[in-house]
């Protein structure tokens, strides 16, 4: 009797924390910004597995324990022992086993995710591709969208090269065909993507939260990243590697726009001549003024010490439109 | 009761025996534990060193062909017949013969020291410095570092010897020996491998 | 040294004399070589630092209420992460868990002392050393290091003022001395764990504690010399010019992170394990219940020493590692959790059907337990390539690593202090002001840190001085849950300092608990023990009926009867 009611408890507990798992599952997809490329679909489905066996761990763990503490507490007087129960080999090597079979699905299932963006990335020459263990047609339903989105992308047009520089503190984009240079940067949507990445002093990290993608940006190494922006908007890009002092202020805006805005946009910014643009880093550093002579008007409450100078503002054809009075974050 | 207690008093004894008097077994054991954690950093050199080799495009600097290997396979000789001639001081000492053991201590330190100087007249002659590229770094990183280790080593056997000049110091036992004798044969392999990278694989 | 030959003979004194009688509360000011009086020093030391690296962190959180960059400058805000993180690690939690194990393991093993008291003294003293090299590099022009506690170069390369004398030079010297002192620390709890445990205590009779300091300072051996060998060369390359990591040199940045990691990942597990020790000791304890599954345990510690030895990349999965290494290190990763599932296992077992009490130390491993299992869970999310894709560098990982470091970590340090406390001054806590701290800890670890996780997710960032407007409010939670915490020190400190002085006085062994350490009294002699105990049984015979150790020694310093016939007790 007692047996079948702890089995009864157990089971709607079961489907109780099941019930949540799925319903934290779902809610996952809530936790991020907008889903602007073809991978970051790919990850928040990938995250929303995680977040759902996260949960049905997290409860599964928790809700006896919180029992446990709730119903087995010594009474006040009770000086006795527990039971002396030392282990139950049954019951260990299933708690070894399942997180071990769980563990390694979700590295696989990590792994597929990870092969279908095909973002390269760096040293593409050693890029784990096992065509044998993944069998192409084996595709399962709940992320297939995506991944023919990036095929339709690479198929119908050529991918967009552009080259981005990083640098204390700044982002350069340069658009090669039609060699233009810009401190904001312009994508068109539904195209392939390929940026060469590269850093003049430190190292970077090229952050487009809206593409759910980071790549650290190495002096001396041309680093490839791919992507498929999906979603027409402005986005944010941020410096994700500590590079100093104006490390913060290191971001820029990110335009995806249809393909015909796009060339529109590259054949006006060819016109301009390069001029500087706007550069908080410099700007911020132009008003601490020199630290040793002591005639400085910082905004902040504390003075800070010696820092490395930013590099002078970028030349470039485009730069967005800045309101001195208001500088971004 | 009285048989339980001298039996107690008895493993008690034997207990105390065992963990205070056998301080010198923990020692040896706590020294060849320090000696494997201190073998790490020469790996994670080495390592270093594996991956610049085999990573830089321009590994010599200019001007810079290769090593020379004959003075320093010399040393290499000196150093590595030291690790026997120490062995040698260590049996004499086992045997109480104390002016053996100086003696042959006394030729080991020689033979490190010869070492040091050979290193010395090396380094002065190498036309590249610790800031010729990759290669002059690691090159003086690994040598460098290693020659630290042997000039412990003789400072080390210095000790010993002074030590040996006192009356009775070596009559219970004599770790502080030992342990010398193995940083000296630690410091031997260090050298081998090292010498295989830097000397033998150009 | 030389106050050594000063103290009386050895024979009559006792390690810690009643709180109260003159002068005892100066051997904690000398180079002392009882393991005892090391273990407190050793505490004592971390906590101050503790309590420096929580005002830096304040300061902050106090900067990052708003989105600008307003309260101090970028420089300044810099310099105090790079601080706070590196107090916080080389001058907190290690030495605060190596006191610990200091003061602890050679009791619960039966031993005299360390194996090697005199080195170990020189471990500690090495420790101030460090914290005054930290700290004087705010004074130093240029301020301290401002390049994370990462220090990776090329920013920590990087060097305004032009002195040779800078903060990074000094950071750099700091962390090299606390690894020297940690190497030592680690030969000589090695040699202790080996060579020294009582008669009759095989390495399964052993507790889990131990076992989990054996494998947590094993790590120490194997990893800290790469970190060290790393530090070197970085030195070298700020100072005289080569060219190790220096890109604009030639040299190769990316290949400091692995020096770097290859220890500083496995030092995450030096110092959870000692604490998963402090858990598998408290909850017998507390739950009246032998350790479920004691052996699987004790081995999961060695297990993860070995597996942790090969899951650094998982920090570098965005820094240019080829794909086959992203593959390879996301599996190595996630096996972690396989070890560390079983001792969450094991632990809610233990509890499961036990007598469980809420006291102070209990509360403290329980909520210990549940952060670790939350902490857990999101560190198989950054194992996922593609997941730590988007959320690496970000406040996601903040908030995962801060829920291991002071939702787990920080807890069962308080949980064991809290145990332990009536063992190391003969005198009882205030059970009230424990459960203020615990409630206030609690509450302040999860309004500071769970908020983190949403703004990573949204693309926040970590290390930045200022931030977008729309993670203003995830920013303000977790500020005042900062300040919050900083709040909770004060009933801890009021309640350490006042219980120590005027506490009730408790016997030898409070709690009841099988443990050689409560053998003896409190707090214990010099020697430890007058009779080295002969061991006879495993570690949690609670329950059972089994004495502990062969002839009781010293009757009149233990209150068996209490704890070995506690059916008699419940008649």
């Amino acid at each position: 009797m007692l047996k079948l009611r702890a089995i009864l408890i157990l089971s709607i507990y079961a489907v109780l924390v099941t019930l949540a798992s799925v319903w934290m599952a779902k809610q996952s997809y809530a936790w991020f910004p907008p889903e602007a490329s073809a991978e970051s679909k790919l990850l928040d489905d990938l995250f929303s597995l995680f977040t759902g066996l996260g949960t049905f761990i997290y409860l599964g763990v928790i809700g006896p324990f919180l029992y446990s503490l709730v119903f087995h507490r010594a009474a006040k007087y009770d000086l006795s022992d527990g039971p002396p129960i030392e282990g139950n080999k049954w019951l260990e090597i299933i708690w070894t086993a399942v997180p071990l079979v769980l563990v390694l699905t979700l590295s696989f299932v990590s792994y597929r995710t990870y092969d279908k963006m095909a973002v390269r990335g760096p040293m593409e020459l050693v890029h784990l591709h096992l065509p044998n263990v993944v069998p192409a047609a084996y595709a399962e339903p709940f992320d297939s969208t995506p991944q023919q989105e990036i095929q339709q992308a690479l198929e119908t047009a050529p991918v967009e090269q552009i080259d981005v520089l990083a640098k204390q503190w700044a982002w350069v984009f340069h658009y090669p065909e039609a060699d233009v240079t810009s401190t904001e940067l312009h994508l068109p949507v539904d195209r392939r993507v390929k940026f060469s990445l590269r850093s003049q002093d430190v190292l970077h990290g090229f952050y487009i939260p809206a593409f759910r993608l980071k790549q650290d940006v190495v002096p001396n190494h041309a680093i490839d990243l791919e992507l498929t922006p999906i979603k027409t908007g402005t986005y944010r890009l941020r410096d994700s590697m500590f590079s100093g002092t104006y490390f913060a202020a290191n971001q820029a805006d990110v335009v995806v726009q249809p393909y015909a805005d796009y060339q529109q946009w590259l054949t006006t910014a060819a016109t301009q001549a390069p001029t500087p643009a706007y550069n908080q880093a410099a700007y911020e550093y132009s008003r601490t003024g020199d630290r040793r002579t002591g005639n400085t008007k910082p905004k902040v409450a504390v003075r800070g010490w010696d820092t490395i100078p930013p590099a002078p503002p970028p030349m470039v054809n485009y730069a967005p439109k800045h309101e001195v009075n208001s500088p971004p974050a | 009761m009285t048989v339980e207690r001298v039996i107690a008093q008895d493993i008690e004894a034997s207990v105390r025996e065992h963990q205070e008097h056998d301080a010198a077994g923990n020692s040896k054991f706590g020294f060849i534990v320090f000696l494997l954690s201190e073998s790490v950093i020469f790996l994670s050199f080495f390592t270093g060193y594996i991956i610049y080799k085999t990573t830089t495009p321009d590994w010599y600097p200019l001007g810079v062909t290769g090593l020379e290997t004959r003075e320093p396979l010399i040393n290499t000789m000196v150093l590595i017949s030291s690790s026997f001639v120490i062995y040698v001081a260590e049996r004499y000492l086992h045997d109480r013969k104390l002016w053996g053991f100086r003696l042959f201590l006394l030729a080991t330190m020689i033979m490190g020291s010869y070492f040091l100087w050979g290193q010395a007249v090396e380094w002065r002659g190498l036309p590249f410095t610790h800031q010729s590229g990759l290669f002059g770094g690691t090159f003086y990183l690994l040598t460098g570092f290693h020659g630290l280790h042997v000039l412990t080593g003789v400072l080390l056997q210095l000790i010993m010897l002074v030590r040996s000049l006192i009356p009775g110091n070596y009559d219970n036992g004599y770790f502080g020996v030992e342990a010398t004798s193995l940083f000296w044969h630690f410091v031997d392999v260090i050298w081998i491998v090292l010498y295989t990278l830097i000397y033998v694989w150009q | 040294m030389t106050n050594l030959s000063l103290d009386p003979p050895i024979s009559i004194v006792r390690g810690q004399p009643q709180p109260g009688a003159p002068d005892n509360w100066r051997r904690f000011f000398t180079f002392s070589t009882d393991h005892k009086v090391i273990g407190v020093q050793y505490i004592v030391t971390a906590f101050v630092f503790f309590l420096i690296g929580g005002i830096l962190s304040m300061i902050m959180r106090g900067e990052l209420i708003t989105p600008e960059a307003d309260l101090v400058d970028r420089t300044v805000y810099n310099a105090l992460f790079t601080m706070h993180g590196s107090i916080m690690l080389f001058m907190w939690t290690f030495p605060v868990l190596v006191g610990l194990g200091n003061y602890l393991v050679p009791l619960m093993i039966g031993a005299r002392d360390m194996a090697f008291p005199r080195l170990n003294a020189v471990s500690f003293w090495m420790i101030p050393v460090v914290g005054i090299l930290m700290l004087a590099s705010f004074l130093v022009p240029g301020g301290p290091s401002q390049s994370g506690w990462w220090a990776y170069p090329p920013v920590s390369l990087q060097n305004p003022t032009g002195n040779l004398i800078n903060g990074q030079v000094l950071w750099i010297l700091a962390v090299a001395i606390s690894g020297v002192s940690s190497i030592l620390g680690a030969v000589n709890f090695v040699t202790t764990i080996f060579r020294m445990r009582a008669p009759g205590m095989t390495w399964f009779r052993t507790p889990a504690f131990v076992w989990a300091v054996l494998a947590a300072q094993l790590i120490q051996l194997y990893g800290l010399p790469a970190l060290t060998g790393g530090a070197v060369m970085l030195l070298l390359d700020l100072t005289l010019g080569t060219s190790f990591f220096a890109p604009e040199r030639g040299g190769n940045p990316i290949l400091y992170q692995h020096f770097f990691w290859f220890y500083s990942h496995p030092a995450v597990y030096v110092m959870v394990l000692p604490v998963f020790g402090i858990y598998s000791e408290i909850l017998p304890v507390h739950a009246r219940k032998p350790l479920f599954g004691y052996r699987v345990i004790a081995a999961s510690s060695l297990l993860i020493t070995v597996i942790s030895a090969f899951v650094w990349v998982h920090h570098m999965f965005a820094s240019a590692t080829p794909g086959w290494m992203r593959m390879f290190f996301m599996v190595t990763t996630m096996l972690v959790a396989v070890p560390s599932g079983i001792k969450v296992f094991g632990w809610v077992a233990t509890i499961w059907g036990g007598k469980i009490r809420f006291t102070t130390p209990m509360l403290f491993a329980l909520g210990g337990i549940s952060n670790w299992v939350f902490a857990g869970i999101t560190g198989i999310f950054l194992g996922s390539v593609p997941i730590d894709i988007h959320v690496n560098n970000t406040y996601f990982v903040v908030g995962h690593f801060h829920y291991v470091l002071y939702g787990a970590i920080v807890m069962g340090i308080y949980a064991g202090i809290y145990h332990w406390f009536p063992k190391m001054t003969g005198r009882m806590y205030y059970e009230g002001l424990g459960k203020l701290h615990f409630a206030l800890t609690y509450i302040g670890t999860a309004l500071t840190f769970l908020p983190m996780h949403p703004a990573g997710l949204m693309g926040m960032p970590r290390r930045v001085a200022s931030y977008d407007l729309e993670f203003a409010y995830w920013n303000v939670i977790a500020s005042i849950g900062g300040f919050l915490l900083g709040l909770s020190t004060l009933p801890f400190l009021l309640n350490m300092v006042s219980s120590w002085i005027r506490g009730e006085r408790v016997g030898n062994n409070p709690w009841r608990a099988y443990g050689l350490e409560w053998l003896t009294a409190s707090p214990p002699s010099v020697e430890n023990y007058e009779e080295t105990p002969i061991v006879i049984s495993g570690p949690y015979g609670y329950g059972g009926n089994k004495p502990l150790v062969e002839h009781a020694p010293n009757p009149d310093l233990t209150d068996f009867p209490e704890s070995f016939t506690p059916q008699e007790q419940a008649s």
